[in-house]
């Protein structure tokens, strides 16, 4: 898994990171390497879905991206702009054109302020106020999120449901306007039948907004559905980064093997999960050396262990970072 | 402070005031809003009423109708010395015959002006030093830290006499060192709030819209450290007030009349004379209950909770006949949960039966009531208080209606349970040894050592590598996928006959969750046990069972054989749920099918069809008629205009199953 | 080991901090123990010349440093007032009374609280519990003062069961029976602020861990109430309550000293309550010095009995 492949990147990216690498320490000896030298790019108008299990770093390169978590190194370039040798005063302006939904809705409102005035928050942190902006904005904003109605900006979040919390969210971000909009786990608190709605409204208003999206999910499924492009991630690290079809029918890394093996009742024509992984994930605080998934794979030799695999176009858009790709 | 024997626990209790509302809001569900704000009671207002009428007093003292507090009755002979109280005189008279009710009423001045100008003061510089420490952590909250420390650590007893000594007796000095000396307390419970707020999605949302530190401290969490802030203001006025009392006590009174003073007094003559100080005393205990009182009702106005307020089961209505036979049969079992909001019916005429062997897979959506059917099952229900109707047999024994003592047995014998949340389902405290060994000795005459055997094996049996190592090891020491081995091999410790897992993957990764339910499922068939598994997720319904239950509003709506439900859903919910969930093979950026609207509320459902309000085949007949059961062959439904051809709702229809067999097939070899 | 070392370095800068500030604060005070000792009717010469004796002409710091020097070897110096004695005597004639009052109270308060927070906590909102929560929200609200003349005159001069002062106390080796007696009324009153504040604490944390899903998965295994209640519920339960316990000690002092004036119980409050108002800057360091250390050492054995009882604190895990 390479931290050092820059083949996938494209040249009219509208993001674009660039050997990032996340470090928590933990204490004086220890250190959790969340990401570790990841590197993509986004188009402007697609969106890339990156999916994993759980800590393999994917929110926290959504969360490195809007600088809510300063990276120990590497660059995250927003429309050419270096976002992480900004200064606060440009980082606030770079925001703008950056928004992130967090994965729980409830928690993400501030419990004691009326919608409305939470809405109306993303242009007042840039001093503007509604007449800055087209007559109505604000209720067709509302409106495009499917709240529409007088009396919904009057109360406060704890009267919503999820769905309903995720949607005043959505329209929140939406208000200045942004690029570039990162979703973690955006439908994963969601009743089934309303997650629908929301990944529904989401290719909408991707659609109407123009947006270039980043589609953070655990969820296979899911991301098949939203993506464009789909990037695997394992332990801070990436896997393989290709075109959604692409990835689906020709997985050729061997964890995305086993990760979509491992989907009950899939119709891939795959081997049992069984054969294609074994073991759990081991901890990112000592993760194992050259590739980092080489402790689970059943291909495994010595040169997994000495030597760390780097992206390589196996076809034509679909990069995989393995010793031994599956073809 | 003085008498700080109350300072800790308020502090104590205040924190937890501080913390709770935050807490509440991020333990409900992201389908359920928190419950309506809590009434405030009549004591609350009584307590409301004591205040307002101190505070009256305190403004108008000298304007009411009262004797000179300091006229002496031994010389105006008004007041006789240690007169009793009376018409005359409603609190007595004091050893010099000072009238004691215009006493007690000069005394409310000093106690409100200190109390309040201590509160307002203290407690501003508490919050603003909390707040910033705790949101911008660092250097700045390291210092604070170890400045609030050496606050505790000082004997305050100490400080306030040395302060008391060397700058006199005014009410000012009082004020100035209560002010300073209630700073830490306010600043820690505050910057304990602070914390906790600070990690909430909503600050991160703030900054990453651009908001500057300085918004984000006044705008998102100054409000929603108010109200604790506030609620905890109360008691700490009423602290402020002890506080006078005990310097009172101890001698260090004020250059004025104040309650404690007046206590103080009265006690060398408690065996004579008691009400001089029994009085001012009561008068102090119910202005310090009132505070409390009404610091506690803010809380819980602004911080309801749903608080399990009992714990009560009871059975309603009779068993339906037995049939024998089935390992577990239910029958129109209904539990209904008595809440604050109302009568929950959390499970609403349900029925099914399993013999050895069979799995039936329940699934619905959060809050469809597949735990409680669960639960149901079995009687356990925490703290709450429970009705149930109908049958529930296990192996012929009447669950609902036997002694606890015989529950207890059958429980413990017949039935095995996998939880949703492996690391909350082992208790954190105790070794896995003990775990697994428990329910064992508890229910068989078996010898330690004999249990700790069979422990071992059954460890080997659910896949624990080094068995022998992690018998010593506690919960937390364990991955995800390992803890739940150690819940199966724990619910398998007695070879049950029926299994019921609820959601027993949710919490684990897609990899591990492969390899837990294919451990599950290779078990129920090897040791022939009947299983029910709940999930919410249709994939592992479609790639691991065999019969398949459909929950919705708490009632079942559709059960049948995988391929005919997944194939042919004859139930409009069935049916529309099948299409809005997306899957692999879908083509990318294909619109998914909706189900408009929210999953109905279980307080008050609608009548008729639950799905109702959401079914756009909905007609008058199924606003007002719950729909029977209609039997089909492999299956039945619940529904007035059952699905009839594909043409009408898109359906997953044309995806074709893999039979649970082909699964239990590769199964084999990996256990 | 490390956490040792940086708890100590902690606690000498805390003790440095505080028996520093106890020195200026006495300094700042008008009152002149030169004065008084010298008596009323003295000359300014003679004033002067005890002043000199006592050493209180020399500057702040330097007495302070003095001071500290004799106390790192345990000598906390003499006392300034009383004549012929060592600030440690008179701490040796008064702790003995605190402590017992302190440690009585401490065990009353558990005996009663432990068991009726598990009885609130088994059936909440029933009889004993509503019972109990109010009785328990009433006395947050005495005063120990206030409770105390409550008892006093219920139990002393209502019932005429015990004594309402303690009265040439007889040590606890001599005459225990005579020692508990009195000394009940004055444990009573401060065990019962505690009752209070440990069954609230306790009662609510037990709550919470009884609806734990582990909990309900012990009764789904069948096992009996009791068993749940004491074998899983209670320890990981009781740590909030242990730092209470822990941490009441530097409350229960103020609280004590309370007690001991409306008790006449010649212990710590009184020889804090004089020594100060009588400038006796070595005695009041020194029991500066000495509360501390056992507020910070309560500190420690909390941690401590932290680890005892939640083994993921002890391997760090949380
Ligand atoms: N202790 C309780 N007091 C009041 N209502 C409760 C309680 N426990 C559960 N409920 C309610 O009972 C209903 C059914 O809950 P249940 O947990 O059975 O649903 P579920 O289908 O298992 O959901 P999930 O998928 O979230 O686990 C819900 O509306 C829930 O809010
Ligand atoms: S074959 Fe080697 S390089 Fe490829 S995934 Fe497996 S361990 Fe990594
Ligand atoms: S009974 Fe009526 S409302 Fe209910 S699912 Fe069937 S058609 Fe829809
Ligand atoms: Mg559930």
């Amino acid at each position: 898994m390479a931290g050092t492949g820059r083949a996938a990147l494209h040249d009219d990216a509208v993001l674009r990171v660039v050997d990032l690498v996340v470090e928590y320490p933990l204490d004086r000896k220890n250190v959790v390497h969340a990401v570790s030298g990841v590197t993509f790019d986004i188009q402007k108008g697609t969106t890339l879905g990156i999916v994993g299990e759980s800590g393999c770093g994917k929110t926290t390169v959504g969360r490195a991206i809007m600088q809510l978590e300063r990276p120990t190194s590497g660059s995250v370039e927003l429309d050419g702009a270096d976002v992480t040798q900004m200064t606060r005063r440009e980082l606030r302006a770079a925001r703008r054109s950056m928004q992130m939904i967090f994965q729980d809705p409830v928690s993400s409102l501030n419990p004691s302020r009326r919608v409305k005035d939470l809405v109306r928050e993303g242009l007042e942190v840039w001093g503007l106020s509604e007449a800055d902006m087209p007559p109505g904005r604000i209720d067709d904003l509302m409106a495009s999120v499917g709240l529409g109605g007088p009396a919904v900006g009057e109360r406060r979040p704890h009267e919503f449901s999820g769905g309903q919390c995720q949607r005043i969210r959505i329209a929140r971000a939406l208000v200045t306007d942004p690029e570039v909009l990162i979703l973690d786990e955006p439908a994963s608190a969601l009743d089934v039948s309303v997650q629908a709605q929301i990944l529904n409204l989401l290719e909408d208003l991707k659609e109407e907004f123009g947006l270039t999206m980043l589609f953070i999910s655990h969820d296979l499924a899911v991301v098949r559905n939203v993506s464009d492009r789909v990037m695997v991630m394992y332990l801070g690290k990436v896997c393989e980064i290709a075109p959604n079809s692409s990835l689906f029918d020709q997985p050729t890394h061997p964890y995305t093997r086993a990760l979509l093996a491992s989907i009950p009742g899939h119709q891939l024509d795959l081997p049992p999960a069984a054969e294609l992984i074994s073991g759990e994930i081991p901890s990112p605080i000592d993760p194992p050396s050259g590739c980092r998934f080489r402790t689970r794979c059943p291909h495994a030799t010595e040169r997994c262990a000495a030597e760390e695999p780097t992206l390589v176009e196996t076809s034509p858009g679909h990069f995989t970072a393995c010793h031994y790709p599956h073809h | 402070m003085a008498p700080v024997d109350a300072t800790a626990v308020l502090n104590d209790v205040g924190e937890r005031a501080a913390v709770s509302p935050s807490a509440d809001i991020a333990s409900t569900g992201a389908s359920q809003s928190t419950p309506p704000p809590r009434a405030l009671g009549v004591t609350f207002w009584l307590a409301a009423g004591w205040i307002a009428v101190l505070l009256f007093v305190a403004v108008f003292a000298d304007l009411l109708p009262v004797r000179d507090p300091d006229a002496l009755g031994i010389r105006t002979r008004e007041v006789e010395k240690f007169e009793r109280p009376g018409w005359n005189a409603p609190f007595g008279g004091d050893g010099v015959g000072h009238d004691q009710f215009a006493r007690v009423i000069a005394g409310t001045r000093p106690a409100l002006i200190i109390g309040i100008s201590v509160t307002l003061i203290g407690g501003l510089i508490g919050m603003a030093v909390g707040l910033a420490s705790g949101y911008l952590r660092g250097k700045l909250d390291a210092v604070s830290a170890l400045l609030i420390d050496m606050a505790l650590a000082f004997p305050g007893l100490v400080l306030v006499i040395a302060v008391r000594a060397a700058f006199g007796n005014s009410i000012y000095v009082f004020v100035a060192l209560f002010s300073v000396a209630s700073v830490p307390a306010y600043a820690r419970i505050v910057r304990g709030a602070t914390l906790s707020l600070s990690e909430r999605a909503f600050v991160d949302v703030a900054q990453a819209m651009g908001a500057s530190k300085l918004r984000i401290l006044w705008r998102e969490l100054a409000p929603n450290i108010a109200v604790p802030a506030l609620a905890f203001a109360f008691i700490g006025f009423a602290l402020v007030i002890v506080a006078e009392g005990g310097l009172a006590f101890v001698g260090l009174s004020l250059d004025q009349i104040t309650w404690g003073q007046l206590i103080a007094d009265g006690t060398g003559e408690i065996n004579e004379h008691p009400h001089v100080s029994l009085i001012p005393a009561t008068v102090m205990f119910l202005t310090i209950l009132s505070f409390n009182l009404v610091g506690d009702g803010i809380r819980s106005h602004f911080a309801p909770r749903e608080v399990a307020t009992r714990r009560r089961f009871r059975t309603e209505g009779p068993p339906s006949p037995s049939s024998g036979g089935s390992t577990l049969r239910v029958d129109q079992l209904r539990t209904t949960l008595h809440t604050q909001s109302g009568d929950v019916r959390v499970v609403d005429d349900v029925s099914f039966e399993l013999d050895a062997g069979d799995c039936l897979a329940i699934v619905g959506e959060s809050g469809s009531g597949k735990t409680m059917m669960l639960r149901s099952i079995v009687g356990a229900f925490a703290l709450a208080d429970v009705t149930r109707s109908g049958t529930v047999e296990v192996e012929g024994t009447d669950m609902l209606r036997i002694a606890p003592d015989e529950l207890r047995s059958v429980l413990g014998s017949h039935i095995g349970m996998v939880p949703q949340n492996p690391l909350t389902a082992l208790n954190p405290v105790r070794r896995i040894e003990t775990q697994i060994i428990e329910p064992m000795r508890a229910h068989r005459s078996i010898s330690k050592s004999q249990a700790r055997a069979e422990a071992l094996e059954l460890m080997q049996h659910v896949g624990i590598p080094d068995p022998e190592r992690r018998l010593r090891d506690y919960p937390h020491q364990l991955s995800g996928g390992m803890r739940q081995r150690i819940t199966i091999a724990i619910a398998l410790a007695n070879q049950p006959k029926l299994l019921l897992a609820d959601e027993p993957t949710t919490a684990l990764d897609v990899t591990v969750q492969d390899q837990i339910l294919r451990l599950l499922l290779g078990l129920q068939r090897d040791l022939e046990m009947a299983m029910i598994l709940v999930t919410h997720d249709l994939a592992v319904v479609r790639g691991f069972a065999d019969r398949v239950a459909i929950a919705y509003g708490g009632q079942l709506v559709e059960s049948g054989t995988i391929e005919r439900i997944f194939n042919d859903p004859k139930h409009r919910y069935t049916a529309a749920l099948l299409s809005s969930v997306p899957d692999l093979e879908l083509e990318p950026h294909s619109r998914l099918v909706t189900i408009e609207g929210q999953p109905p509320p279980l307080i008050d459902p609608s009548p008729g069809c639950r799905f109702a309000p959401r079914c756009p085949a909905a007609t008058d007949l199924c606003h007002t008629t719950e729909p029977e059961r209609t039997d089909d062959e492999d299956r039945w439904f619940r529904c007035h205009f059952p699905v009839t051809g594909d043409a009408e709702i898109e359906t997953a229809g044309s995806r074709s199953t893999r039979p649970a067999d082909a699964i239990r097939a590769e199964t084999q070899g990996v256990n | 080991m490390l956490l040792v070392a940086r708890r100590l370095v902690r606690l000498t800068i805390v003790l440095l901090a505080v028996t520093f500030f106890t020195f200026f604060l006495l300094d700042r005070s008008p009152g002149d123990p030169a004065a008084a000792l010298a008596g009323e009717n003295a000359t300014e010469e003679v004033i002067e010349q005890k002043r000199a004796e006592l050493g209180l002409d020399r500057p702040l710091v330097e007495r302070y440093v003095d001071w500290l020097g004799g106390a790192v070897q345990l000598d906390f110096g003499d006392s300034i007032v009383t004549a012929g004695l060592s600030s440690w005597d008179l701490i040796r004639e008064s702790l003995p009374k605190t402590l017992e009052l302190m440690i009585l109270a401490e065990l009353m308060a558990i005996a009663i609280s432990v068991p009726l927070a598990m009885a609130s906590a088994t059936r909440p909102g029933g009889l004993v519990d509503r019972m109990a929560s109010s009785t328990a929200f009433g006395l947050l609200a005495l005063p120990s003062f206030v409770l105390g003349i409550y008892l006093a005159f219920v139990f002393g001069v209502h019932l005429g069961w015990f004594p309402t002062i303690v009265n040439r106390l007889p040590g606890l080796n001599d005459d225990p029976l005579e020692n508990l007696r009195q000394m009940f009324l004055p444990s009573l009153t401060l065990a019962l602020n505690l009752v209070a504040v440990y069954h609230r604490l306790l009662r609510s944390d037990l709550i919470e861990t009884l609806q734990e899903d582990f909990v309900v998965l012990a009764q789904v295994r069948g096992l009996s109430d009791r068993r749940i209640m004491w074998r899983h519920v209670l320890r990981p339960s009781s740590l909030n309550f242990t730092t209470a316990v822990g941490l009441n000690v530097a409350g229960l002092i103020g609280g004590a000293l309370i007690i001991e004036v409306l008790f006449s119980i010649n212990g710590m409050g009184r020889l804090v309550i004089e020594s100060v108002v009588l400038e006796d800057f070595n005695v009041v360091a020194a029991v500066v010095a000495l509360l501390t250390v056992g507020y910070v050492t309560m500190n420690f054995v909390v941690d401590l009995l932290y680890s005892v009882l939640d083994p993921r604190i002890r391997h760090g895990a949380r």
